[in-house]
């Protein structure tokens, strides 16, 4: 007989045994346990097989069938009924915990119809979808003012991203000087500002400036300020010094 | 019966407070809501459910955790669950429901308790039931670990409209009726009046 039943309706190995119980009529209080015990680890292969995590639960269940096995076996023969009455009967714990397990599985087949029957009853509520969402949120008493003192709060308590973005170098001081003394040779005098640099991107400013200062050094450029924080005025020397610097 | 066509103004304030409540109206809201001691709520309701049925109207007032609670008439489900199409309901899962079950009639219980009862971890279900407001924390047992309990809330009277959870039938009772018998006796013997009226409501729509 082939295993036509869904593996995952089975809550655990209590539900599997009681399963093989019901399916094939047995007592449950004269389980043939050698044969529910052969049942039981061949639905363990079948679910191996089948690649299925088998639980923790399931394998607790498979020892405790062995062993009661075993104890039957081991069991002296009861010929005469004397030797029985003394020696408990080895399915007894087991056949608690199936009642026991047994008694809630059927509650919890009784709430489920609770469940369905009361879910025939649509539950009537005239209450304004405001409230209903979250007495907390109702804002009718707040001004605009409160929502902003609220939003600058929030945004101070909101915790620093931990993540920084770091921007690759997409320019080397020399790569910038090389870029100068080709934009030199088209126009010898500029002004700092009027060089179109990325105003956003402090990192090219920066760039930029040091090239300056490093063409400044090697005589390549002077400077002029008329006062503080005035432009900057540049002038390109000469192209044939230019060869000689960036020779040495 | 004697006609209930007409309803006094009381009646009508009553049906108002139990339009617009979200939860189960209890006596001591409509006394506040009234600013009196109207001693005969449940007569009041009673009235009302029967002026419903008299006039035939879908609504309903059932009694459920301490409560009363205005609904659809279940014959009217089809076509509201269609109204709300999209939503869908949600049911409970069948591990949920048999560690509910173990809750219900075992409370205050420990998690240890319920997992040897099911024979396996119930970590999931009671993850689902706590969110779903339908178990709480009653505090810890007095027991190395200090393990905490477990047990239903005011929710779970209402998610499976109960009126108090001696409502439950014995666990025995459960055992010893399959289950259509059990459904039906459930409906047979009903608690309030409310589902009565209902089930003679249900006979003259039929024989319509």
């Amino acid at each position: 007989m082939g295993y036509s039943v869904k593996l995952d309706v089975f809550e655990g190995p209590l539900d599997l045994l009681l399963y093989f119980i019901k399916r094939d009529e047995i007592n449950i209080y004269d389980i043939p346990i050698s044969r529910i015990t052969d049942e039981y680890l061949e639905y363990l292969q079948l679910m191996k097989d089948m690649n299925l995590q088998i639980a923790g639960e399931f394998i607790l269940m498979a020892a405790l069938l062995i062993r009661i096995k075993l104890q039957m076996l081991l069991a002296p023969d009861g010929e005469d009924g004397e030797e029985e009455i003394e020696i408990e009967d080895p399915r007894t714990e087991l056949v608690q915990m199936l009642e026991e397990y047994q008694k809630y599985k059927k509650a919890g087949e009784y709430l489920k119809l609770l469940e369905e029957e009361n879910l025939k009853y649509h539950p009537v509520n005239v209450e304004k979808p405001a409230v209903d969402i979250d007495v907390d949120l109702f804002l009718s008493d707040i001004s605009l003012y409160d929502l902003a003192v609220l939003f600058k709060n929030f945004i101070q308590k909101t915790p620093k991203s931990k993540l920084y973005e770091i921007e690759a170098v997409r320019f080397t001081i020399d790569q910038r000087i090389q870029q100068l003394r080709s934009f030199f040779i088209r126009r010898k005098k500029v002004k700092f500002n009027e060089l179109e640099l990325d105003k956003k991107n402090r990192l090219e400013i920066i760039v930029t400036f040091l090239a300056i200062l490093e063409m400044v050094k090697n005589g390549e450029l002077g400077i002029h300020q008329e006062r503080n924080f005035d432009d900057i005025a540049l002038e390109y020397k000469n192209g044939v010094e230019i060869e000689t610097v960036a020779n040495t | 019966m004697e006609s209930k066509l007409k309803l006094s103004r009381i009646h009508r304030i009553v049906e108002a407070l139990l339009f617009s409540a979200k939860e189960p109206l209890t006596e001591t809201q409509v006394k506040l809501c009234l600013g009196e001691d109207n001693t005969e709520f449940d007569k009041i309701i009673q009235d009302i459910e029967g002026f419903y049925k008299e006039i035939e109207s879908p609504l309903t007032i059932r009694k459920i955790a301490q409560g009363y609670k205005m609904a659809i008439r279940k014959e009217y489900k089809k076509w509201v669950a269609r109204l709300y199409q999209k939503r869908g309901q949600v049911h409970l899962t069948k591990s949920a429901l048999e560690t509910l079950a173990i809750i219900a009639y075992k409370q205050p219980v420990t998690r240890v308790e319920i997992d040897a009862i099911r024979g396996v971890n119930s970590d999931g279900p009671m993850k689902t039931l706590l969110e779903k407001g339908l178990i709480e924390i009653r505090g810890r047992k007095n027991v190395p670990g200090r393990p905490m309990l477990y047990g239903t809330t005011k929710k779970f009277l209402e998610y499976f409209g109960l009126n108090s959870l001696d409502d439950l039938p014995d666990i025995k009772e459960i055992q010893e009726l399959n289950q259509q018998s059990l459904f039906s006796t459930n409906e047979n013997t009903p608690p309030e009046n409310t589902e009565k009226i209902f089930n003679t409501q249900t006979s003259s729509e039929n024989s319509q």
